[in-house]
């Protein structure tokens, strides 16, 4: 430890010292930040299982239904410091019900006349960051600088898609196609001059992943027109105050475009590499070496956002299987919107392949016309 | 024709143009891993299966068809699929700790009118499929880092024959961390792209700042962004200590 701590300079034990002083502060404050909140919050002091019984729903399915009689401690708002009472009702799958143990802190209304108390909402903030500091601080000690920009570069983004939002639902009239058009321009030349800095492999890869959404697009809005959105069950998709097909395209572009950035970047940076290790070498061989890196990471690729996209519907295929609903129906209401993410960004993935490839080869071609 | 058939049909056909042979069989990988997954879930009705064992065997499964099919069995392949079954291992006890304690299982007050007509007393425990779900959303994300550090790893050993195993560790890490960027934002977008209707959601009802940060949806899926990234993050180290440690080390017993 002492070694280690000679051996940093004063500029990065400076930082060191920031991050863990940040880390233990916004812990400690979110454990304290109950004044805060508008909505009263009680803290479970104790739980007492009053009684569990068995069931059958009609499909069969066993369970156990358990009753507790909670009692929590008010911390913030006008009953601070009193304790009230709380029935808490929940089942041994946790669907939609949660058991609590002394020490959770819940949301709260309270009865005025009776001190007794409903729990609306867990309060879940705390443990938000502390997924995220391990998150920031996991990158930072494998990733150091590169992690660094890649935490960085996650928060911008998610910046830009907050105001991008903001602005499209504050001018409804604007397309939420165009604003995501444009939002996916700032990400590409923000997350990738960020992370690989001003050169031609970046600019490349710029063109490539604009090039690469684009033309995905326009497969999928052309696949949709020609079957006439027929086996696309928009109403899966949960959580909608807007127009279904308008979302599903805008979530369509944004959730391909990191996959086709990364294809596009591995791509521009590997015949860059070629290039500068040998600058005879001939455009023939230059795009044999680009298909044949293009072969080995489109298969894993398109595998990454598969499994992202269709791994979350897993919770509600179980409910509409033990529901008894038949195998066809489950599946097409529950996956369909997933699928065709997942298979519209394969597209993106395989087309960004040859895109980036003869991308690359124009740059290294007029830099080769100035030598 | 269905939407799906055709992309599908699409894909299928730019895969094996660009991709030829291999792009064949990464496309039958593909629906192998849909297969897997499928399969997995029917067995998760069961309600003497435990989720969590039933996701690392399926994720065994999944890997062994991403590395072993497409790139047959090799140094490299073996390496990776090692470094991911370690690593998810290692992600899961983390996994359940957090799942448990914030409570993000199951669905959410927002999506309670769709489950009106639904029995949840299903005898599933849905705290062990929530794990389930984090660690699927980020396998395809793991074994794809996974192969990217072992592969050239196994370059540098073959023209360095002499390197040592620190050295060739610290080339795994230093490649890592390039990728680390790249694939953080892969499953950054590949989310929010999924969650734009949540997102424009909770803006159209207006939701409070403290209202988002603490609601089941919202915590769920940052949860499972902010693990999968981890997941990518962890398997570095491991891949690259497995590979130093196998060419090196074992190289010279051989010897």
């Amino acid at each position: 430890m002492k070694t280690w701590i000679q051996k940093q300079t004063k500029k990065q034990l400076f930082i060191y010292f920031l991050i863990v002083a940040s880390f233990i502060g916004s812990i400690i404050f979110v454990n304290h930040n109950h004044a805060f909140y508008e909505r009263p919050i009680a803290k479970v002091t104790e739980a007492i299982e009053t009684d569990r019984t068995e069931t059958v729903d009609q499909h069969q399915n066993q369970d156990i239904i358990v009753n507790q009689q909670i009692t929590a401690e008010v911390q913030n708002g006008t009953y601070k410091g009193e304790s009230i009472h709380i029935n808490n009702e929940y089942s041994g799958s946790h669907a939609y019900d949660h058991s609590f143990q002394p020490g959770d802190e819940v949301f709260v209304t309270i009865d005025d006349s009776s001190h007794t108390g409903t729990i609306e909402d867990v309060k879940r903030d705390k443990y938000l960051i502390l997924v995220a500091w391990l998150f920031s601080i996991i990158l930072l000690v494998i990733g150091k600088r590169q992690g660094l920009l890649s935490v960085i570069s996650l928060a911008v983004n998610a910046a830009i898609l907050s105001f991008a939002l903001d602005i499209y639902l504050q001018n409804s009239d604007i397309s939420l196609l165009i604003i995501c058009g444009i939002s996916i321009v700032l990400f590409t030349v923000i997350s990738l001059l960020m992370v690989n800095g001003r050169n031609e492999k970046t600019y490349t890869a710029i063109i490539a992943t604009l090039l690469g959404t684009l033309s995905s697009l326009l497969i999928a809005y052309l696949a949709l027109f020609m079957t006439g959105e027929q086996g696309l069950r928009y109403e899966e998709m949960s959580f909608l105050s807007r127009n279904p097909q308008t979302v599903f395209m805008a979530g369509l572009l944004i959730g391909s475009l990191g996959a086709v950035m990364d294809v596009a970047i591995t791509m521009s940076s590997s015949i860059f590499e070629l290039y500068e290790k040998n600058n005879q070498i001939k455009l023939k061989t230059l795009k044999a070496s680009g298909i044949d890196i293009g072969k080995d990471i489109m298969g894993t690729m398109t595998n990454i956002l598969f499994f992202a996209y269709v791994s979350g519907s897993i919770p509600m295929l179980l409910l509409y299987f033990k529901n008894a609903s038949p195998l066809g129906f489950t599946l097409s209401m529950n996956l369909s919107i997933e699928l065709a993410r997942a298979l519209a960004g394969g597209i993106g993935i395989v087309l960004t392949i040859p895109i980036a490839i003869y991308t690359s080869i124009f740059f290294i071609q007029r830099k080769r016309a100035r030598i | 024709m269905s939407v799906l058939v055709l992309l599908s049909i699409i894909l299928f056909v730019l895969m094996a143009i660009v991709g030829g042979k291999k792009g064949v069989k990464s496309f039958i990988a593909l629906f192998l891993n849909f297969g897997v997954l499928i399969i997995t879930i029917l067995v998760m009705n069961d309600p003497n299966a435990n989720p969590i064992w039933l996701t690392l065997l399926a994720c065994t499964f999944i890997s062994a068809i991403s590395l072993f099919y497409i790139n047959d069995v090799n140094s490299k392949t073996t390496m990776a699929f090692f470094s991911t079954i370690i690593t998810l291992v290692i992600l899961f006890f983390f996994i359940i700790i957090i799942t448990e304690q914030s409570m993000i299982q199951g669905f959410g007050a927002e999506e309670s009118e769709e489950l009106m007509t639904f029995s949840l007393h299903i005898g599933i425990d849905f705290v062990k499929v929530a794990t389930s779900v984090i660690i699927m959303s980020t396998i395809g994300a793991i074994v794809d880092t996974a192969i990217s550090i072992t592969s050239p790893m196994r370059e540098i050993h073959h023209h360095n024959p002499t390197i040592t195993r620190k050295d060739l560790f610290m080339a795994g890490i230093r490649i890592g961390r390039d990728i680390l960027g790249t694939s953080t934002n892969t499953l950054f977008f590949a989310f929010f792209g999924g969650y734009m209707g949540l997102l424009i959601w909770f803006k159209d009802l207006s939701y409070s700042f403290g209202e988002i940060i603490n609601a089941k949806v919202f915590n769920d899926e940052m949860i499972t962004i902010l693990t999968a990234g981890m997941g990518v993050a962890l398997v570095i180290p491991i891949a690259s200590w497995m590979t130093s440690y196998y060419l090196v080390t074992m190289g010279t017993k051989k010897k």
